[in-house]
C-alpha cells in the first residue's frame, strides 16, 4: 500500500507524526506510534524481522541513556525532567522512557518512509513538484550513488592494502585501518564527484537554464484519500490523548 | 560549409606544469567524417577532446593556446553546457559519470537540459535504448546494480539520445566484451556520423574510420591521413611513438619477407604457402613460448563466488592454477569473472566449497586503489627496492613521470603504474590481472605481456581477466569461459578462440588473429 504511495504526501504525513511525537509527552502515545509503525514495516513493507530489530539500533543507542537510568536505577536526568516540564508531561511515566519511545517512534517512522519510497522517484518528486533546482537534485542522486560505489571502493582499497601489506583481508576493518583509508577515499569520492560535475556540464546541465522533466508520477485521488486518513487517525490519536488529560 | 571541429595551433598546459601536454597541434574534422586520433598514453588525447568545447579550461584546470572552432563559431562562444545540443561526449570512465538513479533518468538526462517537450522524452528514451540493445526492463534498473560494461552501454543510449551532430568519444569499448563493443562501433562510427575517437586497438574499428591522426609522444601530430596510408606506411614511426597497430601490420613489419602489408590479416594470409619455418615464425608472433606447467599453486573446489555485499554469481566453480601457467579468464560483461578472481586470489572467502593454496594479489580494474604514496618514485621504491627502481621505472615508460603524484598520471600511466607495483616485486606466487590492458598503448601492453611471460617462467602463476582476447592469446597457456553463472569452458587458449558458436554464445568475437589460427591450423 505504502510503496503507491506518492512520497511527497507521504513525506507530509510522516512529518506530520513525528512531529506530534515530539511535541505529545505521553508515554502510551510513543508507544502507540513506534508499535504502528513496526508493523507498517513489518506487514507493508515486509521488512523481516531480524532486519527491523537491527533498524532499531542505533535509534535504541541514541536513547538508551535515558532508558537504563528510568528503568534500571530507578531515576531520571535532569535533561528528561527539564523536557518532561516544558513539554507539560504527564505523570503516567517516568521521562527518561518517554523520551526513549519517542526516539523509537521517530525513527520506526523515518524507516517505514525510507523503506517504502524509491529514492530516485523522490528526488525527481522534489524537482518536478516543489521545484527543487535541478543541479541539486542531480547531486543528490550522484551522492545516492556514490554511498555503493564508496563501499565497494573502499574494499577495493582494503583489498589492496591487504595485498601490499601481505596481510589477510579482516572480515571487519580494524580503527588503524579506517584511519589509513580515510583519506584515499576522501580523494576518491573528490574525483568522483569533480567527474560527475564535468559529464553534468557536458551534457548540457546550467544551473538555471530551463529544463523540462521526464514525466512523473502525478499526486492522484488515492494518495490525497491516504494522506487524510492518516491524518485524521493523527487527529484522532491527539483527542485521545487530549480526553485522556494531564 | 565550416569544418565540424578545427583546432588551429592549439596546445594545452596543467597548472603547474613545466611544458605543454599536448601541441602545438592543428588539424580538422569535417562533417560526416570519423576521425581516430592514435597516440601514446600521455599523449594528450583526452585533453584534445576535452577542449574541443571549452571543458578545459572552463572546468578542468588549464591553460589553452591557440583556437577552437565547432561549426565555424569560436569553442569560446558558449559555455560548455551551451555546446550539448551539437557535440556529444562519451568519456573514459562511464562509471563514474552517469548522472541519473535509474538507466531511464540517465538517457533522459540530456533531453531534459535540452528541454525537450516533456511527451516526446519516453518515446525518445526508448528509442534510444533500443538502437543500443538495451532490454526495455533495464528502464527502471538502478546504475548503482549496474556492472561497468554495462554502464558503458547505458552511456551510449544516452549519447545517442542526446543526438548531438559531433561524437567525442574516449576509449568507448575499453571495457566492453567484444560483441558489445562492436554494438558500439557500429552506433558511433555510423557511415555520415561526425566523430573525434580516441581508441588505443585501432584494429577492430579501423573499417570504420576515414582519417587516422596520429600524436607522438611529444604531443605533436606525426602523421595524418587514410587509416590504410597512415598505418602502413608510417608503421615504424608509429610503432616507435609506442601506438599499438594491427595485427597485420605488425606481423608484416616483424617479418617483411613472410607477410605482405595489410591492415586486415585475412588479405596478408591469402595465398601464403604453408612452409615450416614460416609456419613456425608466425605461431611464435601470435602465441606464447610454452613454459612447463610446474605444482597446483591454488585451487577452487565446488566454491560458490559471490562479491562481498551481494549475493552468489558463481556456482560451483573448480578452477585451479599452476606454477608457471597463465591462465586467461574471458566472459561477457557482468558474468562475475572479477569476483572468481578475488576468490582464486584468497581475498574473497567463497560462500560454499573450498579454497586451498597461498594468497594471491589482484591488478585491479581500477588503478587507482593500488596507490598509497606521494609520487610514482615512491610507490616504486616502496614496493621493490631503491636499487632497481629505476630500471623499473624506465621498463614501464615512466621515469618522465617519477616525480609526479600516481592521480595526476593519465589513464595508462596509471595502469602502468598499478602493473608495475604488482607484477616487479615477485612476492606473490599467484598475481591476477583485472582487464590490464585497459588504457595502455601499444608498447605498454608488449611491456605488459613480456612481463607476464618472465613471471610464469620464473614460476608465477598468473591468470588475465580480459576482453582483449588477441593479448589472450599472445599470453595465455590456457583459458576457462565465464557464462550465465558457471565455467562453460576449461582447455587450451586458442581452441577457445577458433571455437566461434562457443565465444557467440558468451557475448564474445574471435579475436583479429582468428585467421592465422586457421592457416596455423591447416598448416599443420
Amino acid at each position: 500500500m505504502l510503496n503507491g504511495f506518492h512520497p511527497l504526501p507521504k513525506l507530509a504525513l510522516c512529518l506530520a507524526w513525528i512531529v506530534a511525537s515530539l511535541l505529545v509527552f505521553r508515554l502510551s502515545f510513543q508507544i502507540a506510534l513506534f508499535v504502528a509503525a513496526s508493523v507498517l514495516l513489518l506487514v507493508d513493507a515486509r521488512i523481516p524481522p531480524r532486519r527491523l530489530l537491527a533498524l532499531m539500533v542505533p535509534f535504541a543507542l541514541f536513547g538508551f541513556g535515558f532508558f537504563t537510568t528510568s528503568v534500571l536505577f530507578r531515576a531520571d536526568t535532569g535533561f528528561a525532567f527539564q523536557m518532561a516540564r516544558e513539554q507539560g508531561g504527564a505523570p503516567d511515566a517516568a521521562p527518561g522512557l518517554v523520551l526513549f519511545f519517542r526516539v523509537l517512534a521517530c525513527g520506526m517512522v523515518s524507516a517505514v518512509f525510507a523503506a517504502t519510497t524509491d529514492p530516485g522517484q523522490f528526488v525527481r518528486a522534489l524537482m518536478f513538484h516543489l521545484r527543487l533546482p535541478a543541479p541539486m537534485g542531480f547531486a543528490l542522486l550522484q551522492a545516492m550513488h556514490m554511498v555503493p560505489d564508496l563501499r565497494a571502493e573502499m574494499l577495493q582499497l582494503r583489498m589492496a592494502r591487504a595485498i601490499r601489506l601481505g596481510r589477510p583481508l579482516r572480515r571487519i576493518a580494524s580503527p588503524a585501518e579506517i584511519g589509513a583509508l580515510a583519506i584515499p577515499a576522501l580523494a576518491y569520492a573528490i574525483r568522483r564527484a569533480t567527474r560527475a560535475a564535468l559529464s553534468f556540464e557536458a551534457r548540457g546541465m546550467q544551473p538555471g537554464a530551463t529544463r523540462t522533466h521526464l514525466p512523473q508520477p502525478p499526486i492522484t485521488g488515492r494518495d490525497w484519500t491516504l494522506l487524510a486518513l492518516g491524518l485524521g487517525l493523527l487527529v484522532a490519536a491527539l483527542s485521545a490523548v487530549g480526553a485522556a488529560g494531564p | 560549409m565550416p569544418d565540424a571541429l578545427a583546432y588551429e595551433r592549439v596546445a594545452l598546459r596543467y597548472p603547474g606544469a613545466a611544458s605543454d601536454a599536448v601541441g602545438p597541434v592543428s588539424f580538422c574534422v569535417r562533417r560526416g567524417e570519423r576521425v581516430l586520433l592514435l597516440g601514446p598514453s600521455g599523449a594528450g588525447k583526452s585533453s584534445l577532446l576535452h577542449a574541443a568545447t571549452g571543458l578545459l579550461p572552463e572546468a578542468i584546470d588549464g591553460i589553452r593556446r591557440g583556437e577552437i572552432r565547432v561549426e565555424g563559431q569560436p569553442a569560446d562562444a558558449r559555455r560548455p553546457a551551451g555546446w550539448a545540443d551539437t557535440c556529444g561526449y562519451l568519456f573514459q570512465d562511464a562509471a563514474q559519470t552517469l548522472a541519473g538513479f535509474t538507466v531511464r533518468d540517465e538517457v533522459a538526462f540530456a533531453l531534459e537540459n535540452r528541454a525537450v517537450e516533456a511527451v516526446d522524452i519516453p518515446g525518445l528514451v526508448a528509442r534510444a535504448m533500443a538502437r543500443a540493445g538495451l532490454p526495455t526492463d533495464w528502464a527502471g534498473r538502478r546504475i548503482s546494480n549496474l556492472s561497468g560494461g554495462e554502464r558503458q552501454l547505458v552511456a551510449l543510449a544516452a549519447l545517442l539520445a542526446q543526438d548531438a551532430a559531433i561524437t567525442l568519444a574516449d576509449e568507448p569499448a575499453a571495457s566492453l566484451a567484444p560483441q558489445a563493443a562492436r554494438r558500439m562501433t557500429e552506433l558511433v562510427l555510423a557511415r555520415g556520423r561526425t566523430a573525434l575517437v580516441v581508441e588505443h586497438k585501432p584494429g577492430p574499428i579501423l573499417d570504420r574510420i576515414d582519417r587516422c591522426l596520429a600524436l607522438g609522444r611529444d604531443g605533436r601530430i606525426i602523421a595524418e591521413g587514410p587509416p590504410s596510408e597512415v598505418l602502413v606506411a608510417q608503421g615504424p614511426a608509429l610503432a616507435d611513438n609506442g601506438i599499438a597497430l594491427p595485427l597485420g601490420i605488425r606481423l608484416h613489419l616483424a617479418m617483411p619477407e613472410i607477410l605482405a602489408p595489410a591492415a586486415d590479416l585475412t588479405d596478408s594470409l591469402r595465398g601464403l604457402a604453408p612452409g615450416r619455418r614460416r609456419t613456425e615464425a608466425l605461431r611464435a608472433a601470435v602465441l606464447p613460448d610454452p613454459v612447463p606447467p610446474g605444482e597446483t599453486l591454488v585451487t577452487l573446489r565446488n566454491a560458490d563466488c559471490a562479491p562481498a555485499f551481494g549475493p552468489v554469481v558463481l556456482r560451483d566453480i573448480t578452477l585451479s592454477l599452476r606454477a608457471g601457467e597463465v591462465l586467461a579468464i574471458l566472459g561477457p560483461n557482468g558474468a562475475g569473472k572479477s569476483t572468481l578472481a578475488a576468490c582464486l586470489a584468497g581475498l574473497l572467502p567463497p560462500r560454499a566449497g573450498q579454497r586451498t593454496g597461498p594468497p594471491g594479489a589482484v591488478a585491479f580494474q581500477n588503478p587507482e586503489a593500488h596507490f598509497s604514496r606521494e609520487s610514482v618514485a615512491a610507490e616504486i621504491t616502496a614496493a621493490t627496492d631503491s636499487a632497481t627502481a629505476s630500471d623499473i621505472l624506465a621498463r614501464w615508460g615512466l621515469t618522465l613521470v617519477a616525480g609526479q603524484h600516481p592521480f595526476t598520471l593519465s589513464q595508462g600511466q596509471k595502469r602502468r603504474l598499478a602493473l608495475a607495483l604488482l607484477t616487479e616485486t615477485g612476492r606473490w606466487p599467484v598475481l591476477i590481472l583485472d582487464e590490464p590492458t585497459g588504457g595502455l598503448d601499444g608498447a605498454g601492453e608488449a611491456a605488459l605481456g613480456r612481463r607476464i611471460r618472465a613471471l610464469a617462467r620464473g614460476g608465477h602463476g598468473v591468470a588475465v581477466i580480459t576482453h582483449d582476447l588477441d593479448f589472450a592469446l599472445s599470453v595465455a597457456d590456457r583459458a576457462v569461459l565465464v557464462a550465465q553463472g558457471a565455467l562453460r569452458f576449461d582447455g587450451a587458449c586458442p581452441a577457445l578462440l577458433r571455437d566461434e558458436a562457443r565465444l557467440a554464445q558468451a557475448g564474445l568475437l574471435p579475436p583479429e588473429a582468428a585467421p592465422l589460427l586457421g592457416w596455423l591450423e591447416t598448416a599443420c
